[in-house]
């Protein structure tokens, strides 16, 4: 048990200690890379780390006879949940959200501190000593609260009430509802029944299991599967059509969605937001193929009215593209990325 | 090593016979014979062959995420590549630009070695090549697939020359990690900066190192356009390695040159502290912050973050034409970001402005940008439009031609007729009642009801107005509005345009509230730039394109912003009093 709480609370000070680098630069945040698409899994077993660290830190030094009294214990683990969601998590959050996590963590250690009567009472001891005043440090304190609060809490809403040039926040809706059907090139498309005409095995025939086989693989690195190579002269039905899908991608895609699909193209660094990520798995992975067919032709512009705000440049690709070309285009991207579509039923 | 260990005994032998004045010239002298390498270079050892398994893993690499622009043979001629600048390396001469070493010589490349400092092509393709479309593959390839893809390209795509044929191939290496950066002092930077001089740096990246030098022409090893770096940039620098700012980068790039291109190595006619001097200097150019700190990073896309409010600053009077005004360098600026129009034929594949930089101030009555942005070429039109510059969606062709051959976008290159530089910029009629966020719902302008309006200021001095009605519609020409425009300044100079374009608040009384845009003090205004460059064939909608920022004409700090916070604190003070009345009074065991 000992040894177990010793190796916590090494794990704890480690953490910190990076932590505390980030917070100073003189750790590089990226340190300890996020990996793209588990980036909620790994920062919820950072936090478990860290958790299980205080643990054992806290364990250690009660061992050591230098325990640390419940208030700061509190107050320091809230403290440190703002920082880690200030510093560490990446892309930023903006204020708004970090404030609201951090009121959930209030109250959560609050749960935690009151969760018996002795806790409780251990927890707002030291507040009630500063409030009685009864020696000669707590007097001190209660003065310095007593004058500092007013001026503080002036100060905030003096900063809140100066106009401020923050950029407005959007929200934005991911996954507008698609109509039932779109009209491309004069030919009408049911959502619900269409079919990529071009997921088909090499006797012709729509074959979403055999396709399925040869995407690429969904471990590190999403490589193509072995002997599933698009650029086989020999390829037959759907690998030869992924091969020509990602020609047209790379001629007209891959500028803002990128050579890897995740959305950061050569132009993608002058878009607000940054183009659509296809390797997340919270993009295409979630939609029909007809979703995507719909969305490709029609663009930006052709997002409907709850599709708001339409920060999307994307151009009804009709304009440029062929149906078989977007369908083909469509098959790429589901191969590339390793995502199966989803089906209507 | 035992060439070392060889000199330090001869410098014994000497040492013994005439003294230790004659012995440590005798070293020197004896070691500049022996090998006479440039300074800071070491003879190595070339790699050993990577393993097969390596090899044909890498092959499934490669098909999977690089035969795309690089092509099944490692030409440089994948399906994306006629539509890319810089162009996609063809990897079978063995030809590769950021190294380790000396000139002509290949790449570090070590399959069992991802050394940073010690890999040349691993640090490439983990850090990608900034201001190219090859991104960083960190993060996506794990290192050993990195190994294993570069594994396939150094022996199956290089077919010229041979990684590990001793007859042929040296391998003299910048020892990087032993030379210590040199402080950049002042008295550094200024040798620098005559050493650029002097070393005919600036004959080809320009006078103030903007890229703009006398090197329109530049071709690379396969005769594709090519241009000198722009020092101001250097995210954009190829051997960055996500560090811009570093001065050991420049200094590496410095000393071995790139392969394929004209920039040589000046390993030989500089001293290492030379060379410092200079990488110094070049990275003082940089752009930095008013501070002078190096701008923040976005590691998401390598350019520098971006802040998408435009402040504008109130000034009493007339607002100044110089930029060098307290006034105008009394605001900040803002780094807007620039990509390619590729959403509407004319598309801009080839974008060669990729930012600007934007300081707004404004009066009682109009509003003044001031427009930054560095060109290589001054441009103003000698040809004839090939399309209206009005015009969206002409039917051009785009593609047939393969990379390089005639009429692809490759063999095109610095060879278009030449139309005017401009700059415009487009801000919504209306954009009070658009619905939150205020954005037209397409960058040029929802509908009738919803257009934007654009002021457009041309090299050849015109400035003019448009109004811009919807995706697929062609720009409206206003022909009484241009009265109302004023250039302030205009003017190029070593590769950069500042120009200052003055334009009415506006507001409802006077101008016609359904075509203008109105500037209100303390809202966000909707502004979105286009650039052109006319020594690209930029003209019409083939353009450089800007997300939507937001003008923000800071108001004067109304009086309740200093009234409302002392009533807070007052009202803090009695709550504070209460709580400890209250305390004292349960103490006592009175209660209320």
């Amino acid at each position: 048990m000992k040894g177990l709480m010793t190796v916590g609370a090494a794990v704890g000070a480690i953490g910190l200690l990076l932590l505390v680098g980030m917070i100073f630069d003189i750790v590089p945040s990226n340190t300890v890379r996020l990996v793209e698409g588990y980036m909620p899994m790994q920062m919820l077993f950072e936090l478990a780390c860290f958790v299980a660290g205080f643990t054992g830190l806290s364990y250690t030094l009660n061992a050591m006879g230098k325990g640390i009294p419940r208030f700061v214990q509190g107050v320091a683990f809230w403290a440190f949940i703002l920082l880690y969601l200030k510093f560490r998590v990446y892309p930023p959050i903006p204020f708004s959200v970090r404030a609201m996590y951090g009121t959930v963590s209030l109250v959560a250690v609050f749960m935690w501190m009151s969760a018996n009567e002795e806790d409780w009472k251990k927890f707002k001891q030291p507040i009630m000593n500063v409030l009685d005043a009864q020696s000669g440090r707590t007097r001190l304190l209660r003065t310095a609260y007593l004058i500092l609060l007013p001026i503080l809490i002036g100060g905030f809403s003096y900063n809140a009430m100066k106009p401020k040039s923050e950029e407005p926040i959007e929200l934005r809706t991911v996954h507008p509802a698609p109509p039932a059907s779109t009209k491309v090139h004069g030919k009408t498309y049911v959502l619900q029944t269409s079919q990529n005409p071009y997921r088909v095995n090499p006797e012709g025939k729509y074959d979403q299991e055999y396709s399925n086989k040869l995407i690429v693989e969904q471990s590190m690195g999403r490589l193509m599967a072995p002997n599933a190579n698009p650029w086989d002269d020999k390829n037959q039905g759907y690998l030869k059509y992924v091969r020509e899908g990602g020609e047209i991608f790379f001629q007209n895609c891959h500028f803002c969605h990128g050579d890897n699909l995740n959305g950061r193209g050569l132009h993608a660094f002058a878009f607000n937001p940054i183009p659509a990520n296809f390797t997340d798995p919270g993009t295409i992975a979630q939609l029909q193929e007809t979703f995507i067919f719909w969305r490709v032709s029609k663009g930006g512009i052709g997002l409907p009215n709850e599709g708001f705000p339409w920060a999307s440049v994307m151009p009804p690709w009709e304009q440029h593209l062929t149906v078989d070309e977007i369908w083909k285009v469509i098959l790429f991207e589901y191969w590339h990325t390793g995502y199966y579509p989803r089906t209507w039923d | 090593m035992k060439n070392q260990w060889n000199v330090k005994r001869a410098g014994l032998i000497l040492a013994g016979v005439f003294g230790l004045v004659l012995c440590s010239a005798g070293i020197a002298a004896w070691t500049y014979a022996a090998d006479a390498l440039p300074e800071g270079f070491k003879k190595g050892d070339l790699a050993p062959e990577p393993p097969a398994d390596m090899i044909e893993a890498g092959k499934r690499v490669y098909f999977t995420k690089c035969v795309w622009c690089h092509g099944v043979d490692g030409a440089g001629d994948g399906p994306g590549a006629d539509r890319l600048w810089p162009r996609p390396r063809n990897f079978n001469q063995g030809t590769f630009k950021i190294r380790h070493t000396a000139s002509g010589e290949l790449p570090l490349f070590d399959a069992k070695k991802p050394t940073p400092g010690q890999n040349d092509l691993f640090e490439t393709v983990t850090h990608g090549l900034p201001g190219s479309a090859m991104p960083s593959w960190e993060g996506i390839l794990t290192e050993e697939q990195r190994l294993q893809v570069l594994s396939f390209v150094t022996t199956q795509l290089v077919k010229d020359r041979k990684f590990t044929d001793k007859q042929s191939e040296t391998q003299t290496i910048l020892q990087l990690a032993d030379l210590k950066p040199k402080a950049a002092s002042d008295e550094s930077k200024k040798r620098g900066s005559e050493l650029i001089v002097e070393k005919k740096c600036i004959e080809c990246h320009g006078m103030e190192g903007r890229g703009d030098g006398n090197a329109f022409n530049l071709k690379d090893d396969w005769g594709f356009a090519i241009q000198p770096a722009n020092w101001h940039k250097c995210w954009n620098f190829r051997g960055s390695r996500q560090d811009p700012y570093s001065v050991k980068n420049i200094f590496r790039t410095f000393s071995t040159g790139v392969n394929g291109t004209p920039m040589p190595s000046f390993a030989d006619s500089t001293s290492v502290d030379e060379r410092w001097d200079i990488a110094n200097f070049v990275n003082s150019l940089c752009e930095r912050d008013a501070e002078g700190n190096p701008l923040p990073i976005d590691p998401l896309t390598d350019k520098p973050k971006i802040n998408f409010v435009l402040p504008g600053k109130a000034v009493e009077g007339e607002i100044s034409n110089d930029p060098e005004n307290e006034m105008w360098k009394s605001t900040p600026r803002r780094y807007v970001a620039m990509g390619g129009q590729i959403t509407h034929k004319p598309r801009n594949f080839v974008n060669r402005l990729d930012d600007i930089w934007v300081k707004v101030l404004y009066n009682d009555k109009s509003v003044v940008y001031l427009l930054e942005w560095d060109d290589r070429t001054k441009s103003v039109a000698e040809g004839k439009l090939p399309w209206k510059p009005t015009q969206v969606n002409v039917d051009v062709k785009e593609q047939d031609p393969k990379t390089g051959e005639e009429g692809s976008i490759a063999a095109n290159q610095n060879k278009y007729a030449v139309y005017n530089d401009a700059i415009a910029m487009e801000t919504p009629v209306k954009w009070q009642e658009l619905p939150a966020p205020i954005k037209p719902r397409y960058l040029f302008g929802t509908n009738d009801q919803f257009p934007v309006d654009i002021v457009k200021w041309e090299a050849d001095g015109s400035i003019r107005a448009f109004k811009g009605t919807g995706w697929d519609k062609d720009f409206e020409e206003r022909d009484t509005y241009e009265e109302n425009l004023k250039v302030l300044k205009s003017e190029w100079k070593n590769g950069r345009w500042y120009v200052m374009i003055q334009r009415p608040l506006g507001n409802k009384k006077e101008q016609d509230y359904d075509e203008d845009t109105f500037f209100e003090g303390g809202k966000y205004v909707p502004t979105v730039f286009f650039a052109w460059d006319g020594h690209n064939g930029d003209a019409g909608r083939k353009m450089a394109v800007s997300a939507f920022y937001y003008t923000f004409l800071e108001p004067p700090i109304p009086r309740e912003t200093y009234i409302y916070p002392l009533f807070i604190a007052g009202g803090v003070v009695i709550l504070e009093a209460w709580v400890l009345t209250r305390r004292a009074n349960k103490k006592k065991g009175k209660t209320l």
